[in-house]
């Protein structure tokens, strides 16, 4: 593994990284339908996305850390504080979105943002984490695994 | 192109009588003599338990006391058969004949064809690898992509013996030593030289990676496809990443100015184009050369029109034409690499073919072409100058030998000799079928 750039800042996301981000976001789902049909991309995709990412830029609850190099913005870790109304600890942070443009992925720039982004969880007294990514995504699988998660609810969906 | 249309039309029409009349092109020939039916005891049993014993004790004994020293498989499952697609493994056969008379009478190399009833990648992987014990080396043909890039890779690092995928290696050798010649030409350095691919299949994904291998800058090199230039930005880079990692790679490393747009916005200031975005003509509006360097290079590759007329080409401004075509000068053509390339492989009993072996026989190829004098008009030797073959086969054999990867450590010499010595005698067995009528002509 390469070391990581001396030049990337991890940092919160601002309000002036809403198109930044908005762009990922869009990646990101793009990538996900490559995994899984039921995964396809709604035609007005960047609407949402700009919407979503500009929603969550003014929610307390949610955690946008970003990936800056000489001013771009390469990669976001996008976590949703939610709760858990039957079991203890009754808070976790989810991690929603998370993509890395791909010239900058192996580089240990994901492990970064996860650690930023785990950083402000406990800050704010959390201490669970979970993450939701497509089922076949192999590369998503291993990363979380080597990050010391373990599969706790499955999702299965069909066609109706 | 009515004389040209005509003349596919010619050789359509012989192609079947022939292939008829012959049925088929190739056939077993014996290498030993049978004095008298005794003879059978020595060349099979019970003679021959004492060579398999011998093999059994050491399997390495295979290549001396058997013909595989000499012998590949042509291995293809017919999904991407010349410019017809997925013909099928059957109708797959007459090319793969073809190709194993030209191994044969270039090269020297018996050449088994195999064509495949399986298409799933690992199918095919696992069928190649159950063949080793048979074969010498491995010669993948026709099997379209990303599928063959995964062959090519998985078999290189699991078998001891050599494969080659020649849509792949075989076009970007020949395209790497027209490059070469034309350079030279046009006083051009191989780290300076801007590079457009047009088109981003097997064979333009795996020249671009040879280019690299010969001291070509990644960043000087841009290839665009039907979405336009590859960059690192582009959109469809995860589902790259996905489904083809070597073009994913390519757009990670090459395009160093990010240029984006289509064919024209990266033709701006390049020096070279190597077109394989098949059959044209006019699929580029020829003012796309005109805004490339001076002395620009264009190689118009797709056959049997290639994507722009080569007088189109040089009316445009380009100084130098190559095609794939033999009835336009400098043809850039397999033919001039895969024979050797297995002569010099086999000979030195190497393991694999390395890309540098590959720049190796580039390289002999334009120096050919260059002690026969350079010009616009022959840039690469036709496969008409025999003595090319053992010359790129030894200095194949003798790249092999310094990356240790040649079982056999001999000189550059010694191979040539060799290599010499059973090429002229795989021409000269036909020759003499022919002379005493063993070999018919054909009607």
């Amino acid at each position: 593994m390469a070391k990581i750039d001396a030049g990337v800042k991890f940092r919160d996301a601002r309000k002036g990284d809403a198109d930044a981000v908005t762009d990922l976001v869009v990646r990101l789902k793009r990538l996900n339908e490559e995994f899984d049909t039921m995964l396809k991309v709604r035609d007005d995709v960047r609407e949402q996305a700009k919407a979503y990412v500009t929603n969550a830029l003014k929610d307390r609850d949610s955690i946008i850390i970003v990936a800056e190099r000489e001013g771009r913005v390469m990669g976001f870790v996008k976590v949703e504080i939610l709760d858990r109304i039957f079991n203890e600890p009754g808070t976790e942070g989810r991690v929603q979105e998370f993509y890395i443009m791909p010239e900058f992925r192996k580089h240990e720039i994901g492990t970064e943002l996860m650690r930023h982004a785990l950083g402000k969880l406990k800050q704010r007294g959390i201490h669970l984490v979970s993450a939701e990514f497509p089922s076949q995504n192999r590369i998503s699988v291993e990363f979380y695994a080597k990050q010391g998660f373990r599969p706790i609810t499955n999702i299965h969906a069909k066609m109706l | 192109m009515p004389k040209k249309n005509h003349d596919t039309e010619k050789y359509y029409r012989l192609a079947i009588r022939y292939s008829r009349f012959y049925g088929g092109k190739i056939s077993v020939v014996p290498n030993v003599p049978v004095r008298s039916l005794k003879d059978f005891s020595v060349w099979y049993t019970p003679g021959v338990a004492a060579v398999s014993k011998a093999i059994e004790r050491n399997s390495d004994l295979s290549f001396e006391l058997t013909s595989r020293w000499n012998t590949i498989a042509i291995v293809t499952d017919g999904t991407r058969v010349l410019g017809l697609g997925n013909v099928g493994p059957q109708a797959a056969m007459p090319v793969m004949e073809g190709k194993a008379l030209m191994f044969k009478y270039l090269g020297g190399v018996n050449a088994v064809p195999i064509t495949l009833g399986v298409h799933d990648q690992n199918k095919i992987f696992d069928t190649v690898k159950a063949l080793e014990p048979s074969f010498g080396g491995f010669n993948l043909e026709d099997i379209e992509s990303p599928k063959c890039f995964f062959l090519l890779d998985s078999l290189r690092g699991k078998l001891s013996v050599p494969v080659w995928h020649d849509d792949q290696q075989g076009t970007a050798g020949a395209t790497l030593a027209g490059l070469f010649g034309a350079l030279k030409l046009t006083g051009r350095d191989v780290g300076q030289t801007r590079v457009v691919f047009f088109g981003a299949g097997a064979s333009n994904i795996a020249t671009a990676r040879v280019l690299m291998a010969a001291g070509f800058k990644a960043g000087n090199i841009i290839l665009v496809d039907k979405k336009g230039t590859l960059h690192p930005e582009r959109e469809d880079l995860d589902e790259l990443e996905l489904h083809n990692p070597w073009k994913y790679e390519l757009a990670l490393k090459t395009n160093a100015d990010r240029v984006e747009g289509g064919l024209d916005a990266a033709l701006k200031g390049a020096d070279a184009l190597v077109a394989a975005a098949g059959p044209g003509p006019d699929k580029f509006p020829k003012g796309c050369i005109s805004a490339m360097n001076s002395d620009s290079i264009v190689f118009t590759l797709a056959n049997p029109v290639p994507e722009i007329w080569p007088w189109e080409a040089k009316g445009a401004g380009a100084r130098i034409v190559a095609t794939g075509r033999s009835d336009f000068p400098n043809q850039v053509n397999n033919s001039l690499i895969f024979p050797a390339m297995f002569r010099g492989a086999l000979d030195a009993r190497a393991s694999r073919i390395t890309d540098e072996m590959i720049v190796a026989a580039s390289t002999e190829l334009a120096r050919y072409a260059a002690k026969n004098g350079l010009s616009e008009d022959h840039i690469l030797p036709d496969m008409s100058e025999w003595d090319v073959y053992p010359a790129v086969a030894a200095v194949v054999a003798a790249r092999a030998v310094e990356q240790h990867v040649a079982k056999r450590r001999m000189s550059k010499a010694w191979f040539h000799r060799r290599a010499d010595f059973i090429i002229k005698e795989s021409r000269s067995t036909l020759a003499t079928l022919v002379k005493n009528k063993l070999i018919r002509m054909p009607p």
